[in-house]
C-alpha cells in the first residue's frame, strides 16, 4: 500500500433529518486498493454515512471527493459514474426479472444513456452481457441464472446483492452489511468474495460479523451517535479501551479472540 | 426463423386485424377496437412495462382527437400529417405533464394524474372555439390517403377506413414490441421492479419514465386522432375522465407486461361493451364484477387465461418476458 492519497476523501460531512443529526461533521479518507470497515453500535449512523456517501440522500453539509473532484451535489446515479456503486442492508433486486438480467442492467449502468435506445436489442450490447456472465461464475449464480432474482434463496440472494453493485467495476465499492441474516456456510463464501475485491476496487464495509470486520480490513472507522469515536488498524482498534466500552465489549473476545 | 420469436406477438396482432371482419358486423365497431387496442397500448407501456399507473391517458387522447380534427378543418393537411401532428402534440403534452407527476410516486402520482385529467377537461370545455366545447368539434372530414395527387388507399367507407385502422395499427404494435424488447424497454422494466436500485446502478429514473411518458402520449394521440376521423367527431367525451378510466380497465382486464394482452383487454371491452349494451343497459356493472375478479384471482388478466387455457390443450403458450410474478406496491 505505497498509494497514500485517498480515493475517496469526506469532509465535514453532516446530515440532519429535521432537529436530529444522524451524521456529524465526518471527515473520513479512503485509501484505495483497501478494505475500510465502518462499525458501531445500532443507530451509529453507519448506514446514513452511506447513504450520503453514495448519494442515496443529500448531505446537509460538508465536502465528498472521488479522486479529488467534488460529488457532493451530484445525485445517487450520477455519482455511479464517477465510480461508486453500493449495495442495500435490505435486499434490494429486481425481483421479477432473472438473475442473469439483473446482472447485465447493473453493468449496463455505467452506461445510462444506452438504456434509451429504443431499437437495439440489449444482447447486442456484448459488454454488459460478458460481464453478467463472468459476475454470474464469480458470484456461483451460474446454475440459477435464469431464475427470478425473487425466487432465489437468502444467502444467493445477498451474492446478487453484492453482485450488483460489483457489475459496474466500480472505483470504490460501499457494501452494507453483506452478511445481515445469512446462515454459517454462506459467510465464509461472502467474506472470501469482499477479500477478493480489494484486488480490483476500494471497498467500504458495514459490518457487524466481527470475525470477518478484524480478519480483511485495512482500516476501521468506529461510529457512535453520528460521529468517529476512533479510527484505525484492527489491532489499535481491538485494543482501544473507548471502543470496548462503547460497542465492542464482548463481542470481541467472542469474535476473533 | 430464428427472429420468428421477436415477431410473434406482432403475427398475433395481425391475425386478430384479419379475423376481425370476420367477427364483426360493423366496420367502426372493428375499428374501434383497434383504436383502443393502441390506447390501451400506450396505457400498457406504462402501467405494464414502467409501472406507473396513469388515469390521465384520456389527455392524450382526447388531444389526439381535437389536433387532427383541427388539423383537417383549419389546415386542411392531408391524412398522414393530421395524423403525424396528434403523435407530437400528444408527446408534447405527455412531456409536461409527466415531467409534473413523476416527481411524486404511488397514490401521489396517480391524483397527478387525475388532476391533470380533470384540469384539461375543463380547459377544453372552456376554449370553445378551438374545441368546440360540450357540442365537440363537429363534422371532421376523413381524407383518402394519397400521395401526389395519387389515391393510395380510400378511407371513405367504414371497413376502407378499416383497412387503413389496422394497417397503422400493426405498424405501431411492431415498433412497440420493438421498442418493449429493446435496451429501453428492458431498462424500463427494472424501474417498474425496483426504483431505488435501479437509481444505485446508474439510471436516471426521471428521464426513463419520461420517455416512457412521450412514447405513450404519442401512441394515444394517434387513437384519438384516429378516433376522430372515424367519427367525424372530436367530442368533449374523448379528453373526459372516462375515457382515461376505460382505457385503463382494459388494459388491466388484457393483462399488464405484455403488449398483446392490451389488444385482447380493448377487444373484449369493446365488443362485450357493445354486445351486453344492447341487451342490458347498466351493462357496465357486470364489467366491474369482472374487474373485481381480476383483481382478486387473475392478475395477469385474459392474456394469463389465455395462456392457461393454451397450457390446458397442451399447446406451449408464448412465454412472457415482463410479467409480474411477485406483486410488490
Amino acid at each position: 500500500m505505497s498509494n497514500t492519497t485517498p480515493i475517496l476523501c469526506a469532509r465535514h460531512v453532516s446530515k440532519c433529518y429535521g432537529k436530529f443529526t444522524a451524521v456529524n461533521d465526518i471527515s473520513l479518507d479512503i485509501l484505495p486498493g483497501t478494505v475500510h470497515s465502518v462499525i458501531g453500535p445500532n443507530g451509529a449512523g453507519k448506514t446514513t454515512l452511506f447513504h450520503t456517501l453514495t448519494g442515496s440522500t443529500a448531505i446537509s453539509a460538508g465536502s465528498i471527493q472521488v479522486e479529488g473532484e467534488e460529488v457532493a451535489h451530484l445525485p445517487g446515479y450520477k455519482r455511479v459514474r464517477k465510480g461508486l456503486a453500493r449495495s442495500f442492508q435490505v435486499t434490494s433486486l429486481f425481483p421479477n426479472l432473472s438473475v442473469r438480467e439483473n446482472l447485465r442492467l447493473a453493468a449496463q449502468g455505467t452506461r445510462p444513456l444506452q438504456a434509451l435506445n429504443p431499437w437495439r436489442r440489449p444482447e447486442l450490447l456484448r459488454a454488459a452481457c460478458d460481464s453478467a456472465e463472468q459476475l454470474l461464475l464469480r458470484l456461483n449464480l451460474q446454475t440459477v441464472a435464469e431464475r427470478l432474482a425473487a425466487e432465489l434463496s437468502h444467502g444467493q440472494q445477498r451474492r446478487l446483492e453484492v453482485g450488483m453493485a460489483m457489475a459496474g467495476q466500480p472505483k470504490v465499492i460501499f457494501l452494507d452489511e453483506p452478511t445481515s441474516g445469512m446462515g454459517i456456510d454462506d459467510i465464509g463464501d461472502m467474506k472470501r468474495l469482499i477479500h477478493s475485491l480489494r484486488d480490483t476496487t476500494t471497498v467500504v464495509l458495514i459490518e457487524h460479523n466481527m470475525d470477518i470486520v478484524m480478519d480483511i480490513s485495512d482500516q476501521i472507522t468506529v461510529m457512535q451517535l453520528g460521529q468517529i469515536l476512533a479510527q484505525g488498524k484492527p489491532a489499535e482498534i481491538r485494543s482501544d479501551e473507548r471502543v470496548r466500552r462503547a460497542y465492542l465489549g464482548s463481542m470481541i473476545t467472542g469474535g476473533k479472540g | 426463423m430464428k427472429h420468428f420469436v421477436h415477431f410473434r406477438f406482432t403475427l398475433l396482432a395481425a391475425l386478430v386485424c384479419l379475423l376481425l371482419p370476420l367477427l364483426v358486423g360493423s366496420g367502426s365497431l372493428a375499428t374501434e377496437v383497434l383504436i383502443f387496442a393502441l390506447a390501451a397500448l400506450g396505457c400498457n407501456l406504462l402501467l405494464g412495462y414502467t409501472g406507473l399507473m396513469s388515469f390521465g391517458q384520456g389527455i392524450f387522447f382526447g388531444i389526439g382527437s381535437y389536433t387532427t380534427g383541427l388539423a383537417l378543418l383549419r389546415l386542411q393537411a392531408p391524412l398522414l400529417p393530421s395524423l403525424l401532428l396528434a403523435m407530437l402534440i400528444g408527446a408534447v403534452v405527455a412531456l409536461l405533464v409527466g415531467w409534473f407527476a413523476i416527481r411524486q410516486r404511488g397514490t401521489y402520482f396517480v391524483m397527478l394524474t387525475l388532476a391533470f385529467a380533470q384540469m384539461f377537461y375543463f380547459v377544453a370545455y372552456t376554449m370553445k372555439d378551438l374545441t368546440g366545447g360540450d357540442n365537440g368539434l363537429l363534422d371532421v372530414p376523413r381524407p383518402n390517403l394519397s400521395l401526389f395527387g395519387h389515391t393510395l388507399l380510400a378511407t371513405t367507407s367504414p371497413w376502407q377506413y378499416y383497412s387503413f385502422v389496422a394497417i397503422v395499427f400493426v405498424l405501431v404494435f411492431w415498433l412497440l414490441q420493438r421498442v418493449v424488447d429493446s435496451v429501453l424497454g428492458r431498462t424500463l422494466l427494472a424501474v417498474r421492479d425496483n426504483e431505488t436500485r435501479a437509481a444505485a446502478i446508474g439510471y436516471d429514473i426521471t428521464l426513463l419514465k419520461l420517455t416512457a411518458f412521450v412514447i405513450s402520449g404519442a401512441v394515444t394521440g394517434l387513437a384519438g386522432g384516429l378516433h376522430a376521423m372515424m367519427t367525424g367527431v372530436a367530442p368533449l367525451s374523448n379528453i373526459e375522465y372516462h375515457t382515461s378510466e376505460a382505457i385503463l380497465i382494459m388494459t388491466v382486464i388484457g393483462g399488464t407486461g405484455n403488449l398483446f394482452a392490451s389488444v385482447l383487454g380493448a377487444s373484449f371491452y369493446v365488443l362485450i361493451g357493445n354486445w351486453l349494451s344492447t341487451l342490458w343497459p347498466r351493462w357496465l356493472m357486470l364489467l366491474g364484477f369482472l374487474l373485481i375478479g381480476v383483481s382478486l384471482y387473475l392478475h395477469k388478466g385474459l392474456f394469463g387465461v389465455a395462456q392457461a387455457v393454451l397450457r390446458k390443450f397442451g399447446l406451449r403458450p408464448p412465454a412472457d418476458t415482463a410479467s409480474v410474478k411477485e406483486q410488490h406496491s
